[in-house]
């Protein structure tokens, strides 16, 4: 890899639960995330996809091993400050969408950026509308989130991650509860995004054809990356 | 807004039964805190009000004689107790205590009283009666007399040696009334005619049953006294000092001082009690709102994993989740405690409108309510630190979830 790199691991270890119960769920990853590339994280259930993009989205801290954005690393960091670091750099996706339910569209994607605190209310509104007109829901935004599709809750989702322009997206098995046309929408929604933008987007996926249409495929299995292939040559 | 803040207001507008569950509890525990702290309170200031109003703040009795403990030898067998002091009646150059005393800046005004019980006769009726004899113009000055005329005039009094003025209670027990004829049995048991020219209410069975006020020189010939005074009452800028001053005259003038919290102290616990036992029950049915809005909030923190865990992973810190849960509890007790003292206000007004028909230790034909600010300050005092109990808990307890374990469990 040539590129700026956004987003890199190394060595990272990580177990979880306790006694007999205790899994080694990562055991030495190490990976780097340029700009301006999508990464898919690939491999059976439990093999380790979901433990790696929380240690990486800093929601979990690793055992052992190094994260760092850019050139910082922050793996030590406290836990005030890796919340910051959320808010600034990391957008986060989740298989279930995790909207808040009483809240509208427009208001669910104005959280993040009301803990910025750098836009004014009416900017947030703003900024709100046209991330949302971008994922296509430009007329639901005072649409309480509940009364959303399955489709259009993921929308709100990617269109809340990206609410603060972050560096880096990270999406768990973002089309999972998502049929074929939808699914197909929001990964090229989020791929233009990453290309046109200059984002690094990594999502763990066991969906084959968006695997495929990602520029870097990880294959990992029992908590390791046993294989990484660049898929397109990008300009 | 902060985001909290904002979050907060949101869950709760958003759980409009569990509010209005958390809300009821606290705005109806400060209410009966501070309804029933001003019906306490209000018989309790009555009773002081009128006491004071009657008898002073502060009362210069008999004379004694000082114990020179200092220069005194304790005998062997001695247990060491000290002799008790000796008392004489009456007071001993009352116009100069008085000239020394009015040099304090406590004193407002004071008055000479003779004191001494004789029997009433009026018509048929006959009674045992205390007679105040005092000197008009002070008296007024020093008491609250002049308010509590119900009938009849103060001037008619002060102008006549030979009139009185009689309690009301005592008034109704001799069948009497102004401009009636009321005679009092001397000691050498000659009959001495009175016109009455006032009744006065003093609120306060035990005075307005027994009391006659009658001029200080003719109680003097009446009671057949060589003493001008029995005692001096005082009217205090601070009714508070006056267990301060009480000690200070005693030192000073040789002569048994009281002040009104030592005189009326058996009535004073008596209130005092009635009011910590009702303050406590109260309090009790505002921690039990405080329990009711920790259940609320606990179920809410249940209810709320996955959005806690959404915010954190969207870079809320753990200190952003507890306040969030901290002004729900904020904003409950703050709004409760506004409505709570509104309805205070309303259920005070309403109980001081309720007739009952007292006529022994006080005299009312209303309930006795007090207003005042320091009940709607310890209420709502009380509300925000049960609140803020009941609240800590489970923000505490949102602040430490783990967002990665629900994102996990809910995958």
């Amino acid at each position: 890899m040539s590129g700026q790199v956004s987003l890199s691991c190394d060595r990272i270890e990580r177990y979880l639960g306790e006694e007999e119960e205790r899994v080694h769920a990562l055991r030495g990853v190490s990976l780097e995330i340029e700009i301006g590339s999508v990464h898919a994280v690939v491999g059976p259930s439990g093999c380790g996809k979901s433990s790696l993009l929380y240690v990486l989205g800093l929601l979990d801290t690793p055992d052992a091993g190094r994260v760092s954005i850019e050139t910082e690393t922050v793996s030590h960091l406290s836990d005030d400050e890796l919340a910051q670091k959320r808010n600034e750099f990391i957008g986060f996706i989740f298989q279930f969408h995790f909207l808040m339910e009483d809240f509208t569209a427009q208001e669910n994607v104005m959280i993040p950026m009301r803990k910025l605190g750098q836009l004014s209310e009416t900017q947030m509104r703003d900024r709100a509308g046209e991330l949302l007109d971008g994922v296509g829901l430009g007329d639901k935004l005072r649409r309480p989130s509940r009364h959303l599709s399955g489709g259009e809750q993921q929308r709100v989702a990617i269109a809340r991650a990206l609410a603060n322009d972050p560096h880096i997206i990270l999406a768990d098995e973002p089309t999972g509860n998502l049929d074929t046309a939808n699914s197909e929408r929001a990964f090229e929604l989020l791929q233009n995004l990453v290309h046109e933008r200059g984002k690094a987007l990594l999502l763990a996926t066991h969906n084959p054809t968006i695997a495929e249409a990602c520029d870097w495929i990880h294959e990992m299995r029992d908590g390791l990356i046993i294989d990484s292939q660049l898929r397109t040559a990008r300009s | 807004m902060t985001p909290p803040f904002y979050i907060a207001l949101r869950f709760l507008t958003n759980r409009k039964r569990a509010l209005l569950l958390s809300l009821s509890g606290v705005v109806f525990g400060v209410a009966i805190f501070i309804c029933t702290q001003a019906q306490t309170q209000g018989f309790s200031r009555y009773f002081i009000e009128s006491n004071i109003g009657s008898n002073g703040a502060l009362v210069v009795k008999s004379r004694f004689r000082p114990r020179y403990e200092p220069l005194m030898v304790t005998a062997k067998n001695s247990k060491g107790t000290a002799g008790r002091r000796l008392y004489f009646e009456g007071i001993t150059n009352p116009n100069e205590i008085m000239r020394v005393s009015r040099q304090f800046p406590d004193v407002i005004s004071c008055s000479p009283v003779l004191r001494g019980t004789v029997s009433a006769r009026a018509g048929f009726e006959n009674a045992t009666v205390d007679l105040y004899g005092i000197d008009p113009a002070l008296h007024a000055q020093t008491t609250d007399i002049l308010n509590q005329l119900i009938d009849g005039s103060f001037d008619d009094f002060r102008n006549n040696t030979s009139a009185i003025i009689v309690g009301s209670r005592l008034a109704e027990l001799l069948q009497t009334s102004v401009g009636d004829t009321v005679q009092l049995l001397a000691p050498n048991g000659e009959y001495w005619r009175f016109t009455v020219a006032a009744i006065a209410r003093a609120g306060i069975g035990s005075i307005d049953s027994t009391r006659i006020y009658s001029h200080a020189r003719v109680a003097q010939a009446l009671l057949q006294q060589p003493s001008g005074a029995s005692m001096i009452i005082y009217k205090l800028r601070d009714r508070d000092r006056a267990p301060i001053l009480a000690s200070r005259f005693e030192t000073l003038f040789q002569h048994d001082a009281l002040s009104w919290q030592e005189r009326e102290e058996s009535t004073l616990q008596l209130f005092l009690t009635l009011r910590m036992s009702v303050a406590i029950t109260v309090s009790l049915i505002i921690l039990l709102a405080g329990f009711g809005i920790f259940n609320v909030l606990t179920m809410s923190v249940l209810a709320k994993i996955k959005e806690i865990a959404i915010l954190r992973s969207m870079g809320y810190r753990r200190k952003d989740i507890s306040a969030i849960f901290l002004w729900q509890g904020a904003l409950i007790a703050a709004a409760g405690s506004v409505l709570g003292c509104l309805l205070g206000a309303l259920m005070t007004w309403g109980v001081s409108h309720i007739p009952i028909h007292l006529r022994g230790l006080l005299y009312t034909n209303y309930f006795l309510v007090t207003w005042d600010w320091h009940h709607y300050a310890f209420a709502t005092l009380l509300a925000l630190v049960a609140v803020f109990i009941a609240s800590y808990v489970p923000a505490r307890r949102a602040a430490e979830l783990a967002p990665v374990a629900t994102i996990r469990g809910s995958r």
